[in-house]
């Protein structure tokens, strides 16, 4: 009974820690901007998917399954890609969601 | 007026500050290969890799075709682009690039090959409605000096994304001096790119084809 609660604490704390990280960015003016820091983002392993957005001047990274980026990690890879981070923010909103606000927009 | 004294003037006008183009670095550990056709007196090939997002490294083929009388240059070279500075405005980005290079140019009327330097500087702003930018490059050998001057002003009828096509109106000032071409040669081009792929197309004032390719990845 101890040892199937303790695999619940650990799949819900895995579960909890698959977030997004909602980044603002300044200098996102075309797709190769974008381009760039999807390229050197995707290359981190903890890195389950990445949404740019250059309308909201957002960088979106869902992480894997019990992982997670720091916020040092992630301002010294979008340095390392030329831009700079503005603000960093966690939520619980999928790259779905964030995607489907997009094209909301759009419309 | 010479072209940089009216890209200035531009500038001033438009109340936009500075000048953009395809930059020589696109991104960090991204390859740029791009090709361009221009007017049948220069065309130019490039390929570029950037181990860091300020530093691209390769080499390029330029041909200079005289529309004064029948010189050529043929030059081969290899380059390093530098990132200056740049800006990341909230919904612009502005920057400087450097470079500098040699390499081997034929020169037509002396039937000889002949050692060359290049250098330039290219100083850019966009939004993801205007864009602007001023380029100067200098190609020399024992035979020549030929400084190329080119200023882009580019409006955009929409606001593209990262998903999006997105469309350019570009008007395009070229000159080249020592001889090789009069005057200053004017360009209307549309200019198309997704993601990594960028093609542009238009004529110039006389009629000619200008052209431009360019991938990134």
């Amino acid at each position: 009974m101890k040892k199937l609660s303790f695999f619940a604490f650990a799949l819900l704390a895995g579960i909890a820690q698959a977030g997004t990280i909602e980044m603002k960015v300044h200098g996102l003016v075309c797709g190769f901007c974008a381009q760039g820091i999807e390229k050197t983002l995707r290359r981190n392993p903890a890195t389950a998917d990445v949404v740019v957005s250059l309308e909201k001047k957002l960088v979106a990274v869902a992480t894997r399954d019990g992982q997670d980026i720091s916020d040092a990690e992630l301002t010294k890879a979008l340095i390392d890609s030329g831009y700079e981070v503005k603000g960093i923010t966690r939520t619980q909103r999928s790259l779905d969601e964030i995607r489907a606000g997009l094209e909301q927009k759009k419309k | 007026m010479n072209l940089v004294r009216f890209a200035l003037a531009g500038c001033v006008l438009a109340g936009a500050g500075t000048l953009a183009q395809a930059k020589p670095i696109a991104f960090s550990h991204g390859t740029t290969i791009m090709a361009e056709y221009g007017a049948g007196t220069m065309t130019e090939a490039q390929v570029f890799y950037a181990p860091k997002y300020f530093l691209s490294l390769g080499g390029g083929h330029l041909q200079l075709e005289s529309d004064v009388d029948h010189r050529r240059r043929e030059i081969t070279y290899v380059r390093a682009n530098y990132l200056a500075k740049r800006w990341n405005l909230e919904d612009a980005q502005a920057n400087v690039f450097v470079w500098g290079g040699a390499g081997q140019a034929y020169v037509s009327e002396l039937h000889q090959h002949q050692l060359a330097g290049n250098a330039g500087a290219q100083v850019d702003y966009e939004t993801r409605r205007i864009y602007a930018s001023l380029k100067t490059e200098l190609h020399r050998a024992d035979a020549f000096s030929h400084r190329i001057d080119t200023l882009q002003l580019g409006i955009a009828p929409y606001e593209h994304d990262t998903n999006t096509l997105a469309t350019w109106f570009v008007l395009q000032g070229r000159q080249v001096s020592g001889g090789i071409h009069e005057g200053t040669e004017w360009a209307l081009l549309l200019r198309l790119f997704r993601r990594g792929a960028w093609i542009e197309a238009g004529a110039t004032g006389d009629g000619k084809l200008q052209a431009m390719a360019m991938v990134n990845f």
